[in-house]
């Protein structure tokens, strides 16, 4: 080959090389501009914290275990881990009766007798951030009409859709809050008995967390006798604000212009906005839309409604539109947050996605049980036609969870 | 010795007494347990479903009023009769010897069955957090 031939050969790469560029520059720019419009808004706009002056006592309550829980030895910390990308790492919540809420957690809180509950634990991340206002599986704390949905009624405890939520998980049997005589009497279903409970609670983090309470009275100025839970639950809401807030991510680099994405983020990215149709719920700032449809997940466990069925947004709402609906997803952080689905019934990112659009291929129908399989043919009856998106490859799944990883960043 | 027969005829009946008691409270509320706990189990499952196919179906004619809805709901109302079926099952294996807090049990059992699947799928599933 002759110096000419190879002059021309390598003129021919070059311009070939740039015209991949060009193209992938290009079509990184649509992609772009696609994030923007589905309302893509970097981490720390989002951040909010009315009561950040509460934050480092809110840590305090947050880890309480003999405080936090009236008969139990559980906090929001023993459920809400970082090695498990702040939720638990198993299926279904193992609550009260597990042992120590300080050491015995997770897996080994499962296997140790602890009562489980219905559902897969949330994880924190960009909980109570601007536009955050729907809270747990079935949005039983929706704040974000003016028409607040709250199990207290009129009487919610906190406009702040955090704070409010906060004061749920302590007084659910089972969850932080074990039967005996005290709780039996006031099980009632009414705001007023509530009051006495969380009246105890807070006494009892009183006593439990004395300096930290005397600390909280005197920042809120108080007199300590008159500390009540929704004072603990502002701090508790505070810390979760701040230890769990949104933090910069490759996604954000990349909008900014100062990274690119890799070639399968890419694919991965014209897919979620593009033919997998993710974004039409999958949407503004934290990824989620924040309403409600039918994914027909497997479901595991004993389920909200017993017997392995699980109604969600419906337990909330007694509005048979809502049956089997469960809140879309966020998903920053989403990789860090296995296992998937209200009841944590799929390992990995790439079965959640397959969830979607071919649901039967995560099931052995053949073993289920005849109540089981009665109920997944209900449930698939009812799956959002919204939810379901056109069929991709396994190849073309993997480039989506690519993508979803350049939702992550580290704590 | 005018007392031996007496005291055989004693002993006879303190066993067949005992026997009778042993079979009336350990015996046949055993045998009850076993043969009607899965049916027992089922029917739980059935009334708790068919009452909440008749909520469902009462919130359903609040929400979307119409004919077809009202006929859900007179079906669903007809639906609770399986509930009867429930009553009767439990009702005979009370008078049968089963105790009420077994019949808890059991009703919980069913509810709760499907809770050691989680611990199952936990043990066999290798998680990468």
């Amino acid at each position: 080959m002759n110096l000419n031939t190879k002059t021309l050969l390598l003129s021919f790469f070059i311009i070939h090389c740039s015209n991949l560029a060009v193209a992938a520059t290009a079509e990184e720019k649509i992609v772009k501009e696609q994030i923007k419009a589905a309302g893509f808004v970097p981490a720390a706009d989002l951040y909010r914290n009315p009561d950040e002056s509460l934050s480092d006592l809110g840590k305090v309550f947050f880890e309480s275990n003999k405080g936090l829980s009236l008969n139990g030895n559980i906090s929001c910390r023993t459920c809400h881990q970082d090695k498990f990308g702040s939720a638990d790492g198993i299926p279904n919540a193992a609550a009260i009766g597990g042992g120590d809420g300080a050491t015995k957690v997770g897996p080994e809180r499962l296997m140790n007798g602890a009562k489980q509950l219905p559902r897969n634990t949330l994880a924190f991340w960009g909980r109570g951030a601007k536009g955050f206002d729907v809270f747990f599986w079935d949005g039983r704390v929706d704040f974000s009409s003016p028409k607040k949905l709250t199990q207290f009624g009129s009487k919610t405890p906190s406009n702040d859709a955090l704070v409010t939520a906060v004061h749920l998980p302590v007084v659910e049997v089972r969850e932080m809050l074990d039967e005996d005589d005290f709780v039996r009497k006031h099980k009632v279903e009414s705001v007023e008995k509530s009051k006495a409970v969380y009246q105890a609670i807070a006494n009892n983090l009183k006593s439990v967390e004395s300096k930290a309470s005397q600390d909280l009275a005197n920042r809120l100025n108080k007199k300590p006798q008159n500390l009540e839970y929704v004072d603990y639950a502002r701090a508790i809401a505070s810390f979760i604000r701040s230890e769990f807030r949104l933090k910069e991510t490759k996604l954000e680099r990349v909008m900014r212009g100062s990274e690119g994405f890799s070639e399968t983020e890419l694919k991965g990215a014209r897919i979620f906005y593009g033919k997998g149709a993710c974004v039409t719920c999958h949407s503004g700032p934290h990824f989620s839309d924040f309403s409600f449809y039918t994914v027909p997940f497997p479901q595991l466990g004993f389920g909200k409604n017993g017997f392995g069925v699980d109604y969600g947004r419906y337990n909330a709402t007694f509005n048979t539109k809502d049956l089997y609906k469960f809140r879309t997803a966020p998903l920053y952080n989403v990789e860090k947050t296995a296992p998937y689905g209200h009841s944590g019934s799929v390992n990995t990112l790439n079965e959640a996605i397959v969830a979607h659009y071919d649901p039967l291929s995560l099931v052995s129908v053949d073993k289920l049980n005849k109540f089981d399989r009665y109920e997944l043919a209900k449930r698939l009856g009812y799956a959002d036609s919204t939810s379901r998106v056109g069929y991709l490859t396994p190849e073309e799944v993997s480039q989506v969870v690519r993508f979803l990883k350049t939702l992550s960043f580290n704590q | 010795m005018k007392f031996d027969k007496y005291l055989i005829a004693l002993n006879i009946l303190a066993s067949i007494a005992c026997i009778l008691l042993a079979l009336k409270y350990i015996a046949v509320p055993y045998a009850v347990s076993s043969i009607y706990k899965e049916r027992y189990k089922e029917l739980v499952f059935a009334c708790d479903n068919v009452m909440r196919d008749h909520l469902i179906a009462k919130n359903k004619v609040v929400n979307e009023k119409s004919e077809q809805s009202i006929k859900q709901l007179k079906a669903a109302e007809l639906g609770l009769l399986t509930c009867d079926d429930y009553d009767r099952l439990r009702k005979k294996m009370i008078d049968l010897g089963v105790s009420e807090g077994r019949l808890s049990m059991y009703g919980l059992e069913a509810i709760e069955e499907k809770s050691e699947d989680v611990r199952t799928f936990v043990r066999t599933h290798e998680f990468k957090y």
